[in-house]
């Protein structure tokens, strides 16, 4: 138990070492960067931070990234608490969005557009939803899909928790900041993107909303909104409207490695790459 | 078993090789050396135990308290508004959601696995046994998240089905999902208490003319009571911390449960869906850390009930 006690200390003491070091010397020098970065945050934005951090250490071996996702709040709330020097978030977490306070005193830098759609079971044959027919349905006003141009059967509302980036994003956008109300029946909520994908495939006449990456294969559609269909051109086009930013919050404006990171991470090189293979929609090709 | 272990704790000491010469010491100093270094090493493991779960208890209920800053004890435990965003903490719909879960997965579980003990330990032929032993205990390995998987792509179509719901989500779903999840633990922990009982209490009761289910239901039972309530307290509380299979079937609503078709929400599935998106400094985030508290003083209770009940029965066996 000692012994493990000692190991565990100086495995600790190598890390702070380690870790001060790191941070003391975010001086760029002879053209190679050197730091420790740590990123906290969205989960959404956690494939792009991972695959940007690969590259840019390859780039720069000096530089350590470690990268984790949990919740979209918990990104700008642990570059608060100095836990974490990048806070990923699917809003600008510097202004107030409902539910959530403003940051004060945090840049939010943006990294990538996310695309977000509208998603209905194979069974419903509606295809397309005004904004208006959107906030009748989640807010409990229509209850059938007879009354959107479908078929006599309920609507099943499947509805990301709240405090989720994506339902954040998709109340602003989609239902221009109209209420999702809890329903005794045919309501029903889940705690990230795969579990909507699964529970909107699986469950017949239900209309969920989800990140657009993750609208392929399984027993779900995306539907238009006001007659455009949900696809990365019109995004880029201007005409489809429910997509967010996503943003690296800082502590202030970044320095040192942190900005080399965010730099790398806006380059075109990466944007046009890495980022479109991963389905977001690069910053640059937004007006 | 205690026995056991002192029988072999004192069979191998004369096996120390060591000469007793060579050392210096003889041979009592070093067994009572050895003896008070182990006594000391179970001791520490022990305490090591006990820290813990004070830690446990301290850390969560010194968060959770903090809830009773902003809003008053009795809007927790007697309000049925749970609506954060607005400031509204009432918990009591999940305190008796999770209540009504547990009791509605015992009434399935119990009489099932008991039943099956019963089959494997007393009436099944011996290839049967060692074919069902098995299988139990590979089910009790099975991560709960693949429990929860099927509940939701096998059972909840099944309910959806029979029952003519458009969401088949709620109480029903996540207490069969739990049912079957806990059904080898106890089953399993129940044979090996019937298997426990003498053999010459069943002759015996043979001898006097029972029948194979007189000597079931008044000999082997009330013998095994207690083996049988460790069980089933071990079935009880995992059925009420069980947190990945229940958040994929219930719903997730924070409502009561007006039927079994409701969706709705239990105290472990509604942590589980908020905690990664409330802020740290936040009356929400106490009221869930509450909430876990209370979990853990819900789970305390109900075993120390089910000890105080085995106990009693136990005497009349």
């Amino acid at each position: 138990m000692k012994l493990v006690k000692k190991l565990s200390l100086v495995a600790v003491a190598a890390a702070f070492v380690i870790s001060s070091a790191g941070v003391g010397s975010t001086a760029q020098a002879a053209g190679s960067i050197s730091g420790k970065i740590t990123i906290n945050g969205s989960t959404a934005l956690l494939p792009l931070s991972l695959q940007a951090a690969k590259e840019f250490q390859r780039l720069n071996p000096k530089v350590k990234i470690a990268a984790s996702g949990k919740g979209s709040v918990t990104g700008p709330q642990a570059v608060n608490k100095g836990i974490a020097d990048i806070g990923a978030c699917d809003w600008d977490a510097s202004t107030d969005v409902p539910g959530f306070k403003a940051f004060s005193g945090q840049v939010a830098n943006k990294v990538a557009v996310i695309p977000f759609a509208t998603v209905v079971n194979k069974s419903v044959g509606v295809d397309n939803l005004t904004t208006d027919q959107l906030k009748g349905i989640f807010s409990g006003k229509i209850t059938n899909w007879k009354d959107v141009g479908g078929a006599n059967a309920d609507i099943v509302v499947i509805t990301r928790a709240f405090g989720s980036g994506t339902r954040v994003n998709y109340q602003a956008k989609a239902l221009a900041g109209g209420d999702i109300t809890k329903k005794d029946k045919n309501y029903k909520e889940v705690g990230s993107s795969g579990d909507m994908k699964t529970a909107v495939s699986t469950t017949p006449n239900s209309i969920g909303y989800i990140d657009l990456v993750y609208v392929s294969g399984g027993d779900l559609k995306a539907v238009s909104f006001n007659g455009v269909a949900p696809t990365a051109d019109n995004v880029v086009k201007g005409t489809y409207k429910v997509w967010s930013y996503g943003y690296y919050m800082t502590k202030g404006q970044p320095t040192g490695a942190t900005k080399a990171f965010i730099d790398y991470v806006q380059s075109k090189k990466f944007q046009d790459s890495s980022l479109k293979k991963l389905k977001f929609i690069p910053i640059s090709s937004m007006k | 078993m205690s026995t056991h272990v002192n029988d072999l704790a004192r069979g191998e000491a004369p096996k120390l090789k060591e000469p007793v010469n060579r050392s210096g010491w003889n041979r009592a100093a070093r067994v009572r050396f050895t003896n008070k270094l182990f006594k000391s090493y179970f001791l520490f493991s022990i305490l090591a135990l006990c820290l813990v779960l004070a830690l446990v208890i301290f850390f969560i209920g010194k968060t959770a308290l903090l809830t009773f800053r902003d809003i008053s004890f009795a809007q927790f435990f007697l309000s049925f508004d749970w609506t954060p965003e607005e400031g509204k903490f009432g918990a009591a719909s999940f305190i008796i959601n999770t209540l009504s879960l547990t009791l509605l997965t015992m009434v399935f579980a119990v009489p099932i696995s008991v039943g099956l003990a019963i089959l494997i330990a007393e009436i099944a032929p011996k290839w049967l046994k060692s074919f069902i032993r098995p299988v139990l205990d590979l089910l009790v390995g099975i991560p709960s998240i693949v429990y929860g998987y099927l509940g939701l792509t096998v059972l909840i179509p099944i309910i959806r089905n029979l029952s003519g719901e458009n969401l088949g989500d709620g109480l029903l779903a996540a207490s069969i999902v739990l049912t079957i999840m806990i059904l080898p633990t106890i089953s399993r922990i129940s044979d090996d208490a019937i298997t426990a009982v003498p053999k010459k209490y069943r002759e015996a009761a043979y001898a006097l003319g029972s029948t194979r289910l007189q000597v079931i239901f008044r000999v082997v039972l009330p013998a095994a009571m207690r083996g049988i309530a460790a069980a089933v307290i071990l079935g009880m509380t995992r059925a009420i911390g069980e947190t990945m299979a229940v958040v994929m079937v219930i719903g997730n609503t924070a409502q009561l449960a007006k039927s079994f078709f409701t969706p709705t929400s239990v105290l472990t599935s509604n942590i589980v869906m908020q905690i990664s998106n409330v802020e740290f400094d936040s009356t929400w985030n106490y009221a869930l850390h509450m909430m876990a508290f209370l979990l853990l003083i819900i789970s305390f209770g109900l075993i120390m009930l089910i000890r105080f009940i085995s106990r009693r029965g136990g005497h009349t066996a």
